[in-house]
């Protein structure tokens, strides 16, 4: 018990250094936006504590919140099927799903975002190949169900959460997996029984990580989506390059309730984690 | 990075104050001599690539033989250069990253109003004598009174570009162009604001909707926004059934404007760089009988200037660049189309009679007219101060509106 003390208090001094770094510069920024949100750091004039910038973006804020959740359900969803899906597909056997998963995470998601531009805007390639540019494509970039977002994020993300899931597989499920074959196990009995309650945490941090990153993230957005109604992350941007400085509160406003968003999802996970058996 | 953050939060509760700086009054000479060895770090926007390789190519060593180097620093958009200085003021930065900027128009006024601008410089560059005193275009950018903290660079003008193999017989005027987009539905669109083009074809619009130039008052005021923007935006939702996707959605940038005209989805498109366009027809990017439509009632015209930051530990050097590029030599090379094709903030009248000569020898492209042509008519920018009331009230009528 003393020594599992010590490693513990090792491995803290440890990630001390990043993690004073993580706290500086996102514990600085967030407190930064929370000041401006609250009329607390005006570019111009005197500082005054008020919720103005919340309420003056109305109901445009509800609704950017709403589709912030939507694409970041639905894109964190079909990426942990597809994830989950290919690692258990290297379970049993068959290599080049995870080959492909594990080219894909490279990719950055600026790439992702302009590679899916070029293939599925009205102008695109796959467009010109089958030759209905003539309008009859259906509107996936910048449509209004944000078609070519969601399948990005999904893409991408489902390959960092099948990297994620392969590891845990390799390292501790073949071995019990085997086990329960031995004693008679069938496959679904040994899937429902077995190999999801393993990868249980896994997934649940896997697909926090990937939940928190669509949330925060810009440029896929940007690039395949349409100019209303907005993402918060746009939204925050849009504002805060406004030419008019006094948006630039409603910015840290929107910037907030994404944080505030991203903040109760890992919270949520953090519960779930503690409940499963890894955790103890 | 650390002490950026740091230096935000602990500077947290403080604005800095809004007077602008001015350049210490020194003879040329000295300025020279102080700028020997100092580099300049130039932020413009990089999605120009003309633009970029004249700086490179041409403005970058000649500025090396005065032995200042040029540093170009690309920016997806002028506002993040602002926003960057803006930041430094913040946090008390006085040898900040941004030595010079290519900008005009709000991010010029929204700067001054923040005190983010050098000032009282300009009238020491000597390449000054070559322009108008009076050139109302190199005096008030976009409304706001120049005031010596920015020294002018280029003209540009505001054009609609059209595909003659699709149009036949094209509008004359703007209200003209609105119904050839409702007689032919799907086949135009514009960006929308606050992309900067798209808020261009906003404020054109309304000049049309409000019958001319002169029924709008350059300064902005409340009640004639609210007796002009309803027009304007009544007729744009008019408009908006018969634009690309039902008018539904909009292009987010006017390059996204631009690869569908190149895609041949839509017979028009707009820019306020009609200079570019020789290029991006001969590489085969736009369709070969691209036009620019001049139209009766012409369109709106303005200068770019380069402005130096008030953080800026280089402002000596900044000077002779903006003063280099001023020059008939520079500002010859630069408004040739293959080399740039920017026209030229220089009043022919001043030049040696050589320089005039060259100046008016310029070919002019089948794709776009001379700038005479091209001005012919044309007005002035409305104040930066109609610029949000418009992008906003545009946003929440016609966007949001549907």
């Amino acid at each position: 018990m003393k020594s599992a003390t010590v490693a513990t208090g090792r491995g803290t001094v440890w990630v001390l250094p990043a993690l004073v770094l993580v706290v500086l510069v996102v514990g600085g920024g967030v407190f930064t936006a929370a000041l401006q949100s609250l009329g607390l750091m005006p570019l111009v004039g005197e500082p005054a504590l008020s919720f103005d910038a919340y309420t003056a973006l109305g109901d445009d804020l509800w609704r950017s919140l709403a589709l912030t959740l939507s694409l970041a359900t639905v894109s964190t969803a079909l990426a942990a099927m597809i994830g989950l899906a290919t690692a258990l597909s290297a379970l049993s056997g068959s290599r080049a799903p995870l080959v492909a998963a594990g080219l894909t995470v490279t990719v950055p998601h600026l790439i992702g975002a302009a590679a899916m531009g070029l293939l599925l805007a009205d102008s695109g390639l796959l467009p010109r190949i089958l030759g209905s540019t003539d309008g009859s494509w259906p509107e996936l970039v910048g449509g209004r169900w944000w078609i070519a977002v969601v399948v990005e994020y999904a893409w991408k993300e489902s390959a960092f959460v099948a990297i994620v899931l392969a590891g845990t597989l390799a390292t501790r499920v073949a071995a019990f997996d085997e086990t329960a074959a031995t004693l008679g196990a069938g496959r679904w009995a040994r899937l429902r029984l077995v190999t999801l309650p393993l990868v249980r945490p896994a997934l649940i941090a896997s697909t926090a990580i990937a939940f928190a990153y669509t949330v925060g993230s810009y440029e896929v957005a940007r690039i395949l989506g349409r100019p209303y109604p907005e993402p918060l992350s746009i939204m925050a941007v849009r504002l805060f390059t406004s030419i008019d400085l006094a948006a630039r509160p409603q910015a840290a406003a929107a910037a907030m309730v994404a944080t505030t968003l991203t903040v109760v999802v890992a919270v949520v996970a953090v519960h779930f984690l503690r409940r499963s058996a890894i955790w103890r | 990075m650390i002490a950026a953050t740091a230096g935000l939060v602990l500077g947290a509760c403080t604005a800095p104050d809004s007077d602008s700086r001015s350049a210490e009054s020194l003879p040329w000479s000295e300025v020279e001599e102080q700028a020997r060895g100092q580099t300049v770090s130039l932020w413009m926007y990089g999605g120009d690539e003309q633009g970029n390789a004249y700086v490179d190519d041409v403005l970058a060593p000649a500025a090396a033989d005065e032995g200042i180097t040029l540093r170009r620093v690309p920016v997806e958009s002028t506002t993040d250069a602002v926003n960057r200085i803006l930041t430094e003021r913040q946090a008390g930065v006085t040898d900040g990253e941004v030595d010079l900027v290519w900008v005009n128009g709000a991010n010029f006024g929204t700067g001054k109003q923040a005190g983010a601008w050098l000032c009282d410089w300009t009238q020491n560059l000597p390449n000054m004598q070559y322009t108008d005193p009076d050139d109302s275009l190199l005096n008030n950018d976009f409304g706001t009174p120049v005031d010596r903290c920015e020294s002018p660079w280029h003209k540009a003008q505001f054009t609609l570009v059209y595909n003659a193999d699709a149009i036949e017989d094209p509008p004359s005027t703007f209200e003209e162009v609105l119904e050839w987009a409702q007689a032919n539905p799907g086949r135009f669109t514009y960006p929308a604001p606050p992309d900067f083009t798209g808020s261009v074809f906003i404020r054109e619009a309304l000049v049309s909707t409000s019958g001319g130039i002169d029924k709008v008052p350059a300064q902005f005021d409340r009640e004639t926004y609210d007796r002009l923007a309803p027009v304007l935006f009544d007729r744009l939702n008019e408009l908006a059934p018969s634009l690309w996707r039902e008018g539904t959605t909009y292009p987010q940038s006017s390059a996204e404007l631009d690869d569908l005209y190149a895609g041949g989805q839509l017979d028009m498109t707009m820019t306020y760089g009609p200079a570019t366009l020789p290029e991006l027809v001969s590489g085969g990017t736009f369709p070969p009988n691209t036009r620019v439509l001049t139209l009766d009632e012409g369109t709106v015209g303005n200068a770019s200037f380069l402005a130096i930051p008030s953080t800026s530990g280089q402002s000596a050097a900044a000077q002779m660049v903006a003063n280099l590029a001023l020059s008939p030599e520079q500002q010859l090379i630069k408004s040739r189309p293959d080399v740039w094709g920017q026209f030229t903030v220089l009043d022919l009248e001043r030049l040696t009679p050589d320089y005039r000569q060259q100046f008016e020898g310029i070919p002019a492209s089948p794709v776009v007219p001379s700038y005479q042509e091209l001005s012919a008519g044309a007005h002035p920018e409305l104040s930066a101060e109609w610029v949000t009331p418009l992008d906003e009230g545009w946003r929440r009528n016609v966007l949001a509106g549907q």
